[in-house]
């Protein structure tokens, strides 16, 4: 009897004969190709207008604005994956290097002990607002973008009552750690490019990142299927603030101190950067190597605008214009899903 | 058919199960035997999915206790129901559109690679898109590629995936909650093939539809529901498309309702 249900269903399979799409058209439907090529058309208008543009010094500086958002953006992906969203990374990032400022002015010790005692309270600032979101989701019942706007609140506003609005410790060791040591690459922007690739991988090949695309897909699906929702979304959402911890102590590192302010509004660039990346906003795809063009291509246009002596308020603008061209490429391409 | 003073494979007692102020569900006992096919059938909000997602962990009874093999569990999430053996093809769709047919099958019970890798997390993504085509052949459906995202399927093909993940992984129990919406007719008859088969594997199976000739054809006893109560629990021969009608909608022997039968049958 299978075989005769075998027959039928296979015609029902086969009623929509699989066209080969050529390379040309498949590589203009690879939303991560035309990511990369405008990032080269970038970097080769803004090296016409400006030699200075691809000289070392420059992408030092790239790199170094680059690794201070793409961490939040690999945050900010994993949550969109899972149909969420997390205000808090921006006011996390600034709250935990305040932090870990205060600690680690008040320690006595060599350069790379206290730098270490930063990451961890940077980490564990960054878990803690983490888990304060789960926990506003899971128990109070609020939704992703409430929850973490009450953490973005918290986090920003407790930043200036601690610290009085003016940045925590003077620490220009910490900064003098950082020169490069691989052509433009410093230990921290090494370090950061180290931590996306491995969250790169685990999003797109571990039963972790299954989980959270498969949330974001279809929540009940998930649950029927034995997972542990709530549980997961709490990891990714600790994730999160994990990440933004450890932005924070970046900021130190390129700072000296910890500035209250570092991370306010570090959040938009961080959606930014995954909406030109192509991600779908309620869930279940996106992708971290179009974050990462994304972040890539903010940042260079960030610091072309500067060095072609643009006034910085148009960078807003500018990034405006790419959220909206990005956008208008997703409902221009033939639709891949319907839900 | 079934032996009916054997333990059943899995019970239901004395069910009881609101939303708020909304009763589903009042005092529903189900008995399930191997190799057994229940009808279980009833108006629109009758309760039947609601018992269905009783039965497969999705909620828990308000009252009531659920027995497999006449133990008594109760089950935390779908996940417990699961282990022991029981899978549920859910009215409202139990798919992941944005994963791949192979990631949807094997959702919840992935495959890991083998040594280090799969010790740190990572998927063996090849084996389980080879093995879910496999699976989906076994109960007799082909798919186009598993590789390919359940969005770009049409209503009907991903229907036959989730009744296809369903039954490979029954152990047990099988809940369908209204597996022939969405086919056509021909599709139709090949799930009650389906049913027809994995009832000859030994499974009990819960069929619920609201196609009055197919339940009659499949199962060996049916179960009315009406407003969230069993109206009655009896074997298939004594019903025929009039009776059960009539005892669906609690208008039995008007003439309305003799129509109503006709137009259907
Ligand atoms: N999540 C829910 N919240 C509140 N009420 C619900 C919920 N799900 C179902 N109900 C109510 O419970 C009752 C039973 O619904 P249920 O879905 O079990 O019916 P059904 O027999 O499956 O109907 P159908 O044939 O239309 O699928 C209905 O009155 C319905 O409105
Ligand atoms: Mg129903």
């Amino acid at each position: 009897m299978s075989t005769k249900v075998a027959e039928s269903t296979t015609s029902v399979g086969n009623a929509s004969p699989e066209k080969v799409p050529t390379l040309l058209s498949r590589l203009l439907g690879n939303q991560q190709f035309l990511l990369l090529i405008a990032f080269i058309v970038l970097v080769a208008f803004f090296t016409t207008r400006n030699s200075v543009f691809l000289s070392n010094g420059e992408f030092a500086n790239i790199f170094a604005d680059f690794a201070s958002l793409i961490l939040l953006g690999v945050a900010e992906t994993y949550v969109i994956a899972t149909g969420g969203i997390d205000l808090s990374v921006g006011a996390t990032s600034g709250f935990a290097g305040v932090v870990a400022a205060f600690a680690m002015r008040s320690m006595h010790g060599s350069e790379a002990v206290v730098l270490i005692v930063g990451f961890l309270v940077c980490i564990a600032i960054g878990a803690l607002v983490g888990v304060v979101n789960g926990v506003l989701m899971n128990y109070a019942g609020l939704v992703p973008f409430v929850a973490t706007l009450v953490t973005l609140g918290a986090a920003g506003g407790m930043s200036i009552v601690l610290t009085g609005g003016a940045p925590i410790g003077n620490d220009p060791n910490a900064i003098a750690t950082t020169v490069s040591i691989i052509g433009p690459f410093s230990w921290p922007v090494l370090v950061v490019i180290a931590i996306t690739i491995i969250s790169g991988l685990y999003l797109h090949a571990s039963r972790f990142g299954k989980y959270t695309f498969s949330i974001g897909s279809n929540e009940f699906a998930s649950r029927a299927a034995g997972i542990n929702v709530k549980s997961h979304l709490m990891k990714v959402y600790v994730l999160s603030g994990v990440l933004s911890g450890i932005t924070g102590m970046f900021f130190y590192l390129r700072l000296g101190s910890g500035a209250p302010t570092s991370g306010a509004g570090a959040e938009l660039s961080a959606i930014a950067a995954v909406v030109i990346g192509g991600a779908q906003l309620s869930g279940g795809s996106a992708r971290l190597s179009g974050t990462t063009l994304g972040a890539l291509i903010l940042t260079t246009v960030t610091s072309g605008l500067i060095i072609m002596n643009v006034q910085p308020n148009w960078n807003q603008v500018a990034v405006a214009i790419l959220i909206a061209i990005a956008a208008g490429f997703q409902t221009l391409r033939p639709s891949k899903r319907k839900k | 058919m079934a032996h009916f003073d054997e333990t059943p494979l899995y019970e239901a007692r004395n069910i009881g199960k609101s939303y708020g102020s909304v009763i589903a569900l009042s005092d529903v006992s189900l008995k399930i035997h191997a190799g057994e096919v229940i009808g279980l059938v009833g108006d629109n909000g009758a309760g039947k999915s609601t018992l269905v997602k009783i039965l497969s962990g999705v909620y828990q009874p308000d009252k009531g206790q659920l027995l497999v093999d006449g133990v008594e569990h109760s089950w935390k999430s779908p996940h417990d129901a699961m282990e022991a053996g029981v899978e549920t093809l859910y009215q409202d769709s139990g798919l992941a559109p944005d994963l791949s047919i192979g990631s949807n099958v094997f959702l919840g019970r992935e495959r890991m690679r083998p040594g280090i890798l799969g010790k740190l997390g990572f998927l063996d993504q090849k084996f389980m898109e080879v093995e879910a085509r496999k699976d989906l052949e076994k109960v007799g459906i082909t798919i186009p590629a598993s590789k390919r995202n359940v969005s770009q399927l049409s209503g009907g093909q991903r229907q036959a995936v989730a009744i296809g993940r369903a039954v490979a992984w029954a152990r047990k129990v099988i809940l369908l909650d209204e597996p022939t919406n969405h086919l056509g007719a021909r599709q139709s008859n090949e799930v009650l093939g389906v049913i027809k088969a994995a009832k000859e594997r030994g499974l009990g199976v819960v069929f619920i539809s609201h196609t009055l000739p197919h339940v009659l054809q499949v199962t060996d006893r049916i179960v009315v529901l009406r407003l969230g109560r069993v109206v009655k629990d009896a074997p298939t021969s004594e019903f025929n498309a009039e009776s059960l009608l009539g005892t669906i909608t609690g208008l039995s022997g008007s003439r309305v309702e003799e129509d109503e039968t006709e137009a259907i049958a």
